[in-house]
C-alpha cells in the first residue's frame, strides 16, 4: 500500500539526484509499507527449541507475564525490548520475522533467574530464552553483533598460536570494525598497559608446546560442535554465518 | 404412592430415576427422543473431559441401572402435552407410541437439558457452507469413530483450529453467558487428535480459557504433553482459500497486536449451550419462570438448586444452565431426594 505521509515509512530511500542509465530517478523510493497481516504459522522454531536441553519447557508458557514483570533487564534496567514472555510467544507460534527483530536484544539476559523462580508453570524461562537466542544465532537470522564479532576475533587469535595475543587482538578487531585510534594514542596506551602488566603479548613471551598438533584437533572439535548444533535446524531457514 | 414423573432421559434424568427407584419410589421416566442418554448419546460424545473417560463408560451404567429397575416405567418418543395440578401432585397427559392419556404423578423432576447452539447463526464462520468448518458436537462423533478426514476431500488434515465461544459470550446472538464446557471439550478434542495423530498441528483460538477447578490439569497437559497451541483472539471470519482447498481464518493475534490470516485444513467451532427445546416447553407447560437466558431458575440457586419454588416440581441438570455431566448426575440425585420427600408427604 503506498502512503502519502513519507515520514511514516520505515526504510524510506530518498535521493536528491539519482540517475540510472542516464535517466533521472531522483526522489522518494521504497514508499510502500508492507502488510502487517500475518499469514501463516510455522512450528519449526518451537520444535527445534523444544528439542534442546535448555528449551524443553517452552510449551508450558501461557503468557501471564510474571517473568517479564520481575525481569531485571526489562523492569529494573528498563530495556523495554527485552521481554522474555514475548520472545517465548513468538517462538511458540513461529513468528520468525518478528522474532528476528530481537536477535540482538535476546542476549541481554543476565541470568538472575528470578523468572525461573517465579514462573507459575515451571517454564525455565532463562534457559528457554537462551535457546531461542541460540536458534537465531545458528540460523543467521540476525546480523552479528559487535560482541559476536569480538568473540570470533578472539577465537581466531587464540587458535593461531595457542595463546592469546592481546595486542594483536586489539589490532585485528579494531581494523575489522573499521575504526582506528590515532597511532600515537595507541602506542601510549599500549605502553602504559605493558608497563603495568595489564597487556599480555602471549606469543612474544610464551609458547604453547605442541600447538601444531593440538590446533587441528581443536579446530575439528569446534566445527563438529557447530555442525551438531545446526543439524536439527528447520530446513526453512538454511544455516548461514555463525562463529 | 403415585409415581414421580422424570422428564428427560439424559444424564440428570437417568440419575434421578435410578436414585428414586433405589429409594423405593415408582418412577415414570419420559424421553422425547428414541434413545436414552440425551445429548451425549445423540452426538456420540467421545472421551469426556477432564478425565478422558469414554462417554459409554459413564452413560451405559446409568442406562442399565434404569433399565434394570422394575420400579421405573420407561417411555421413549414420548412427551407431556398437558398438565393439571391436583391437591397433591399433578395430572399429566402423555403422548407417545406406547402410552397415551392422563396419568397421576406425585411430583415432577424436570431434567429437560440443553441444545447445542446452531452454529449456522454465526454466518461469518461459514458453518453449513464450507464442509470443513465443523461444529464440535459433530467432531465428537468423528473422533469417536476415528474418522478425522476432511468432509470436503477425505484427506487427513495437517492443521486444525478450534474456535471457542461460538454462540457463547456474544450479544449478537443473544447469548451473553459462558457455556462452561467449550474450553475443556475443545482442548480435550485437540488432545485426542494429538494422541491419535501427533503429526496434526492443533491450535485453539481463545479469549479466556475457563477450564475451571481441577479441570485445569487438562489444559496444562494439553500444552506440556501434547503441544496444543493457544492463540489469544477470536476469529472474525472464515473464508475459503486456495480454490476452496483450505479455510482462511481472519483474526487478530492480540498478543502480537497484529491481524492474521491463517490457512487451516479444518476449523472446529465450540458451539455453546442453550436452553433445550424440551426445557422451554416444560417452562410453559408447568408455568415456571425462566431467567434472562431462558434456562429454568431454581428458587434458591445457592441453598437449593434443585427446587423450582413451585411445590412438587424439581429441577436437575442443564435445564437450569450449562453443566457438566458429573454436575448433572449429582443434581439428579438431589432432585430425586427432594421429589421423594415431597411424594411421601
Amino acid at each position: 500500500m503506498p502512503i502519502v505521509e513519507k515520514s511514516l515509512v520505515e526504510g524510506l530511500e530518498r535521493s536528491e539526484s539519482l540517475q540510472v542509465e542516464g535517466i533521472d530517478v531522483s526522489g522518494d523510493w521504497n514508499t510502500f509499507i508492507a502488510s502487517r497481516v500475518h499469514t501463516d504459522l510455522d512450528l519449526s522454531i518451537v520444535d527445534w527449541v523444544r528439542g534442546q536441553p535448555q528449551g524443553a519447557t517452552i510449551d508450558r508458557c501461557w503468557q501471564c507475564g510474571t517473568c517479564t514483570a520481575g525481569c531485571c533487564m526489562h523492569t529494573d534496567y528498563g530495556l523495554e525490548e527485552f521481554n522474555p514472555r514475548y520472545f517465548i510467544y513468538l517462538a511458540q507460534l513461529g513468528y520468525d520475522k518478528e522474532l528476528a527483530r530481537y536477535a540482538q536484544t535476546v542476549w541481554r539476559c543476565v541470568s538472575c533467574n528470578k523468572c525461573v523462580e517465579r514462573c507459575p508453570k515451571g517454564v525455565k524461562v532463562e534457559e528457554v530464552v537462551h535457546s531461542i537466542g541460540t536458534y537465531l544465532e545458528l540460523t543467521g537470522t540476525a546480523p552479528k553483533s559487535p560482541a559476536d564479532r569480538f568473540d570470533e576475533a578472539y577465537t581466531r587469535n587464540l587458535l593461531a598460536r595457542g595463546i592469546l595475543d592481546e595486542a594483536g587482538l586489539f589490532q585485528t578487531f579494531e581494523a575489522g570494525e573499521g575504526r582506528t585510534l590515532p597511532t600515537g594514542e595507541k602506542l601510549r596506551m599500549g605502553l602504559r598497559l605493558l608497563l603495568t602488566g595489564r597487556l599480555h603479548t602471549g606469543p612474544l613471551a610464551k609458547r604453547t608446546r605442541g600447538w601444531g598438533r593440538l590446533r587441528p584437533v581443536l579446530e575439528r572439535m569446534l566445527s563438529e560442535d557447530l555442525a551438531r548444533r545446526r543439524q536439527d535446524l528447520p530446513a526453512r531457514l538454511p544455516p548461514k554465518g555463525g562463529p | 404412592m403415585n409415581p414421580v414423573l422424570v422428564l428427560g432421559g439424559g444424564p440428570a434424568g437417568l440419575s434421578a430415576a435410578a436414585e428414586l427407584a433405589s429409594l423405593g419410589a415408582p418412577v415414570l421416566l419420559v424421553e422425547k427422543e428414541e434413545y436414552w442418554g440425551g445429548n451425549p448419546r445423540r452426538w456420540h460424545y467421545s472421551l469426556l473431559a477432564p478425565d478422558l473417560l469414554p462417554a459409554e463408560e459413564v452413560l451405559n451404567p446409568l442406562v442399565s441401572r434404569v433399565e434394570g429397575a422394575p420400579l421405573i416405567e420407561r417411555h421413549l418418543r414420548t412427551t407431556v402435552s398437558r398438565v393439571e395440578p391436583l391437591s397433591s401432585g399433578f395430572r399429566v397427559e402423555l403422548k407417545g407410541p406406547e402410552t397415551s392419556g392422563w396419568r397421576e404423578v406425585s411430583s415432577v423432576v424436570l431434567a429437560t437439558g440443553f441444545d447445542h447452539f446452531d452454529s449456522r447463526r454465526k454466518y461469518e464462520y461459514g458453518y453449513g457452507r464450507y464442509p470443513d468448518v465443523i461444529d464440535f458436537k459433530e467432531f465428537e462423533g468423528m473422533i469417536h469413530d476415528d474418522r478425522l478426514t476432511r468432509p470436503s476431500d477425505g484427506a487427513l488434515p495437517k492443521r486444525i483450529a478450534w474456535l471457542l465461544c461460538v454462540g457463547s459470550r456474544d450479544v449478537q446472538v443473544g447469548n451473553p453467558w459462558c457455556c462452561r464446557m467449550g474450553c475443556a471439550v475443545s482442548i480435550k478434542q485437540a488432545v485426542e487428535v494429538r494422541q491419535k495423530h501427533p503429526e496434526i498441528d492443533t491450535y485453539v483460538y481463545y479469549m479466556d480459557i475457563r477450564t475451571y477447578g481441577l479441570w485445569e490439569d487438562l489444559y496444562w497437559k494439553s500444552m506440556n504433553e501434547y503441544g496444543v497451541k493457544f492463540i489469544r483472539g477470536r476469529i472474525g471470519q472464515i473464508t475459503q482459500a486456495e480454490g476452496g482447498k483450505r479455510l482462511l481464518a481472519t483474526g487478530e493475534d492480540t498478543i502480537l497486536s497484529r491481524p492474521t490470516e491463517v490457512p487451516f485444513d479444518m476449523i472446529v467451532l465450540a458451539s455453546g449451550m442453550e436452553p433445550g427445546t424440551g426445557t422451554k416447553e416444560a417452562a410453559q407447560l408447568f408455568g415456571l419462570p425462566v431467567g434472562p437466558e431462558g434456562f429454568l431458575t431454581p428458587k434458591l440457586s445457592d441453598l437449593n438448586p434443585v427446587e423450582s419454588g413451585h411445590p412438587g416440581i424439581f429441577l436437575a441438570g442443564a435445564a437450569t444452565g450449562p453443566k457438566a455431566i458429573p454436575d448433572a448426575v449429582t443434581e439428579g440425585m438431589g432432585a430425586a431426594l427432594r421429589a421423594y420427600k415431597h411424594a411421601r408427604g
